[in-house]
């Protein structure tokens, strides 16, 4: 509010400075952990983070009592990241405004899971986009699944996936049936947000300066991160961001911002890859390798999708996408 | 009238008020400035809330005041907003309480003093605006401090000295004060709250010792860590500041708050004809008004029976209860709980009396006199249980100790 979001335009321009170090016990490849470590860089040392239940919570405790954060840092439960956020911003504001704490601005960062969120969290965090707080980011890191429990099924994990939830099988053998949640057009769909956007772990530049337009609009603001995951997703831990770039590319998680209220493609592939090199390299999908009637309907659903990315893009208003469902016969 | 006996009459009108238990408590919040609030609406305790939300907005005093989403949001709200360092309230009833129960076991596990109240509701299902302990008893054994007020005075006394004795450093815990629904929450009675001087000097401000804040240290709290490596201890530390609690601090606070009024305040019960008592009469909140007007009118009869309030729930005063019982033949416990299939049946207070006396030299006979469900307690009824009890202590056993006092039929 008082300055602005300094942004970047190179990988160069990222502090060195690291407010996620070690001490953890996160997976080889980790992409969430590679999130945590850039979202702190992007917020800086004035920062307060909360941390619901799931995986970023559990990996990132270890049994040699060590933290790997260098803010202060409180666990809240699972569905609890909207209110955790609120009552952290409410107490900083109620003690500088009755003078019991020096005025500045300091950030507060929910770094929740896509189950947390947009799951079992979702009302909590519907209640926390509603409100004035300034410099509170809830941060979606979606792995699309609750990895953390053995990588169940969420509301975000998207069409075809395998998980432990939703195994493909003999009589249900797409694996998960239901489409991906849109969770930062839900975001979007409160009327005051401060501003909102999909990012990725690939795109690290990009990311940095959505956390800091997110952390200097004035409001709370949601940011939905895609973070490849190699235990869920089965893929090489040293292909993360191959991931999220194929993502990217293939069109299947489109980059956008939402300012207020004018709409934006960030990331905009000029020639989209098909659908198939992103799922041929994840073993979660490998069920449907062979399922052309399965790849046919992904590929459909995305380019579907498209048309209203670039619809919206082009007049800079937030339409709602609709897909068809996949047709079993 | 001459001029100064109009001020002088100006004075008393100024001091003494007419309040609901509701709006002594929202009056107690403001006393003590209170940072943060989270509301969200269930009876009967919603009125607390209504009266802030008034206050607020009209400028009486500032707060943060929060409108959840549901209790689950409301007490994490309030758990992190202390964490920063915020005093803070909070409050539920019935279900909307238990909805909230994962954000309310944590607060105690995260040592955070949040002072809630229970305005208590029976358990659905069906809905039941009934009185009921049960919502408030599902968190006896989680860590916060438990106390009853008796009406809408108590309930402003006990608000204020609940931030004291759960921000005190030997503390550290939350705690819950109860008004018992409809019969405190909702029925105005006479209260002369205290000065703000009063208040200031009282309770001194919140300050946590490791507040979530960039301006002091940097805090990881309550990291994911293996499972026997500080859980014992954790839990333990927990159990230490109970105690301390209750030897220490409870006293201490007490007597305190007494000192400011010229008033002898016992920390732990409020004895009525307890004395020479051969009976006696053991409850919390509301109805011990109830109880102590059976007690004079069977003492007008020459029956030596008295009332004994139990302020406390959590922590128990466990030696205070069996040095006040001394000498008693005979304890009914009014409880306006159940809980099934525990030991005889009974219901939870009963049961918590009966430990407590345990290791007594000379163990009463207790009767457990059951209101559950929302069905009020009418004085006969009350008078025919503690002549059951009269009668057992004369043959020297109890036939039959467990009464659902209001509910016709035997037991198959």
């Amino acid at each position: 509010m008082n300055d602005e979001a300094k942004l970047i335009s190179k990988l160069t321009e990222i502090p060195e400075e690291d407010y996620y170090v070690s001490g953890h016990r996160t997976c080889a490849g980790c992409g969430p952990a590679l999130g945590y470590r850039l979202v702190l860089k992007a917020a800086g040392p004035n920062t307060i983070v909360l941390g619901p239940t799931g995986c970023m919570y559990v990996a990132n405790g270890h049994q040699f009592l060590s933290s790997p954060y260098a803010v202060p840092w409180y666990h809240t439960q699972l569905g609890a990241g909207g209110p955790a956020g609120i009552g952290t911003a409410a107490a900083l504001r109620a003690l500088m405004f009755k003078g019991k704490r020096k005025r500045e601005d300091v950030n507060v960062v929910v770094y929740g899971g896509d189950g947390g969120m947009s799951d079992i969290g979702l009302s909590g965090l519907s209640m926390g986009l509603t409100y004035d707080y300034p410099h509170l980011l809830y941060l979606i890191y979606d792995n699309e699944s609750y990895a953390n429990t053995g990588v169940q099924a969420s509301s975000t994990t998207p069409f075809g996936a395998s998980t432990t939830f939703t195994p493909s099988g003999k009589i249900k053998p797409i694996g998960n049936e239901r489409l991906k949640k849109d969770m930062a057009l839900i975001a979007a769909a409160h009327p005051s947000i401060g501003y909102v956007a999909t990012a990725s772990v690939s795109h690290p530049v990009d990311l940095v300066n959505k956390v800091r337009k997110a952390l200097f609009s004035g409001r709370p603001s949601l940011v939905q991160l895609l973070t490849p995951c190699p235990k869920g997703w089965a893929f090489p831990p040293e292909e993360t961001i191959e991931l999220g770039q194929m993502a990217v590319k293939t069109g299947i998680w489109a980059l956008w911002e939402y300012e207020n209220g004018h709409f934006r493609i960030t990331s905009k592939p000029t020639a989209r890859k098909n659908i198939r090199e992103y799922v041929m390299k994840q073993g979660r999908f490998s069920h449907l390798w062979r399922n052309e009637a399965a790849l046919e309907y992904l590929q459909l659903s995305v380019d579907e999708q498209w048309r209203y990315w670039e619809e919206m893009d082009k007049i800079g208003k937030i339409i709602l996408p609709w897909t068809p469902s996949y047709n079993r016969e | 009238m001459s001029k100064s006996s109009q001020v002088a009459v100006q004075k008393v009108v100024q001091k003494r008020r007419v309040w609901t238990g509701a709006r002594s408590v929202a009056e107690a919040v403001k006393l003590a400035d209170v940072d943060v609030i989270a509301a969200y609406p269930i009876r009967p305790y919603t009125g607390i809330m209504n009266a802030l939300a008034t206050m607020i907005a009209g400028g009486d005093f500032y707060a943060e005041y929060l409108v959840c989403d549901s209790e689950h949001s409301q007490f994490e709200v309030v758990k992190h907003a202390s964490a920063v360092g915020a005093r803070t309230f909070v409050g539920s009833s019935g279900t909307g309480l238990i909805y909230g129960s994962e954000a309310v076991i944590v607060t105690a596990l995260g040592q955070l003093p949040v002072v809630g109240i229970v305005g208590c509701r029976s358990l659905d299902d069906p809905g039941n605006f009934g009185m009921e302990w049960n919502d408030a008893f599902l968190f006896r054994d989680v860590g916060w401090l438990m106390a009853w007020s008796k009406d809408p005075q108590e309930a402003l006394e006990m608000t204020l000295i609940a931030y004291r004795i759960a921000e005190d450093s030997r503390v550290l815990l939350p705690h819950f004060v109860a008004l018992d629904g409809a019969a405190i929450t909702h029925i105005a009675s006479p209260v002369t709250p205290p000065t703000k001087e009063q208040v200031t000097k009282f309770l001194p401000p919140y300050k946590p010792l490791h507040p979530l804040d960039p301006a002091y240290e940097v805090v990881s709290k309550a990291m994911h860590i293996a499972p026997s490596l500080i859980g014992p201890e954790q839990r333990k530390s927990l159990d230490a500041a109970m105690k301390r609690a209750k030897n220490i601090v409870i006293p201490e606070v007490w007597k305190a708050w007494g000192n400011m009024f010229g008033r002898d305040c016992s920390p732990f019960f409020e004895e009525t004809q307890m004395e020479d008592a051969d009976y006696a009469i053991l409850s919390m909140g509301a109805y011990s008004r109830n109880v102590d007007y059976v007690v004079e009118k069977m003492r007008n009869s020459g029956i030596k029976v008295g009332s004994l309030r139990l302020k406390y729930l959590r922590p128990f005063p466990t030696e205070e209860l069996a040095r006040a019982l001394d000498g008693v033949k005979g304890v009914g416990v009014v409880d306006f709980s159940y809980s099934l299939g525990s030991p005889g049946n009974g219901s939870v207070l009963y049961n918590e009396v009966r430990a407590a006396l345990y290791e007594s030299k000379q163990r009463p006979l207790i009767m457990d006199y059951i209101f559950a469900g929302g069905r009020e307690m009418t004085l006969p009824e009350l008078e025919n249980s503690i002549q059951a009890l009269i009668e057992s202590v004369k043959k020297g056993s109890v036939d039959k100790p467990v009464r659902w006092v209001t509910v016709r039929g035997e037991d198959e």
